[in-house]
C-alpha cells in the first residue's frame, strides 16, 4: 500500500505563507522542494500527529535554496 | 491521473470503500483554472467543495470587507481540499482562493448532491465528515506553526 504524506511546509525567513501539500515520499532533511515556482532547502521534518491509514502528517521547514 | 485514482490519494476519501469512491465520482466536475482566476471570494456564498488534482492556488484573507490589500495565508496544493467551511456551516466564504499555476485542475462536489449522499449513505458520510474535522484541525496547526 502506498503511503501519503499530508506535509505542513512552514518557510523560514521571507514572506511566503507556507503551503499544505500531499506528496508520496517522505522529505528529508537537505533535499529541495519546488512549491510552485521557488525551490526550497528541507531543513527540519517532525512528524505533527499519528499517521491514520495510509496518511501520515508531517511539519516541514524550509527555506529558499540557495542557487 | 484517472479520477478514481485522484479520489483514492485525496484524504477526503481515507476509510471509505471501493463502492463509496465510485458513487462519489459520480458527483465530481472537474473545472481547470488559469494563473491568477479566482476560484473562490470572501464574503461570498457559495455551495461547493473543491479537491486540488493538480496545481496550486493561494488562500488569502482581508481583515474587513474594504482592506486593499488581503494577507496570504497559505499556498494549498494537490491533495488539498478548501471550501469546506461553506459547504459544513453554509455560511459566507471565508477567504478567497486564487490559482497560482499556470494550469490548476480541480474536482469540484456540490453541497446538495454531497448532503444526499451522506443521506443514502451514512458510513460515507461519516466518514468524509471526519476527514473534513482532520483536515480543518491540520490547517489550524499548519496556522500555530507558521505563527499567523
Amino acid at each position: 500500500m502506498t503511503a501519503n504524506y499530508k506535509i505542513s511546509y512552514v518557510v523560514r525567513g521571507g514572506d511566503h505563507p507556507g503551503a499544505i501539500v500531499n506528496t508520496d515520499q517522505r522529505p528529508l532533511v537537505g533535499d529541495r522542494v519546488k512549491l510552485g515556482e521557488r525551490e526550497f532547502t528541507v531543513l527540519e521534518v517532525i512528524d505533527l500527529i499519528p499517521p491514520r491509514g495510509d496518511f501520515h502528517y508531517l511539519h516541514v521547514t524550509i527555506q529558499l535554496a540557495k542557487n | 491521473m484517472d479520477l478514481l485514482s485522484v479520489l483514492k490519494n485525496a484524504e477526503l476519501f481515507e476509510g471509505v470503500t471501493p463502492y463509496e469512491l465510485d458513487a462519489l465520482t459520480k458527483i465530481c466536475q472537474q473545472r481547470t483554472y488559469n494563473a491568477g482566476d479566482v476560484i473562490t471570494a470572501q464574503g461570498e456564498t457559495g455551495d461547493e467543495l473543491f479537491v486540488i488534482c493538480d496545481g496550486f492556488v493561494e488562500v488569502l484573507h482581508s481583515d474587513s470587507p474594504s482592506d486593499p490589500s488581503p494577507r496570504a495565508v497559505v499556498n494549498l496544493g494537490q491533495g488539498q481540499i478548501f471550501g469546506e467551511m461553506a459547504l459544513v456551516d453554509r455560511g459566507p466564504r471565508s477567504a478567497t482562493v486564487r490559482a497560482i499555476s499556470k494550469e490548476t485542475i480541480v474536482q469540484v462536489i456540490k453541497r446538495d448532491d454531497f448532503e444526499e449522499l451522506c443521506e443514502e449513505n451514512h458510513h460515507l458520510g461519516y466518514i468524509v465528515m471526519r476527514n473534513i474535522a482532520v483536515d480543518l484541525s491540520f490547517k489550524l496547526r499548519h496556522q500555530h506553526l507558521t505563527g499567523q
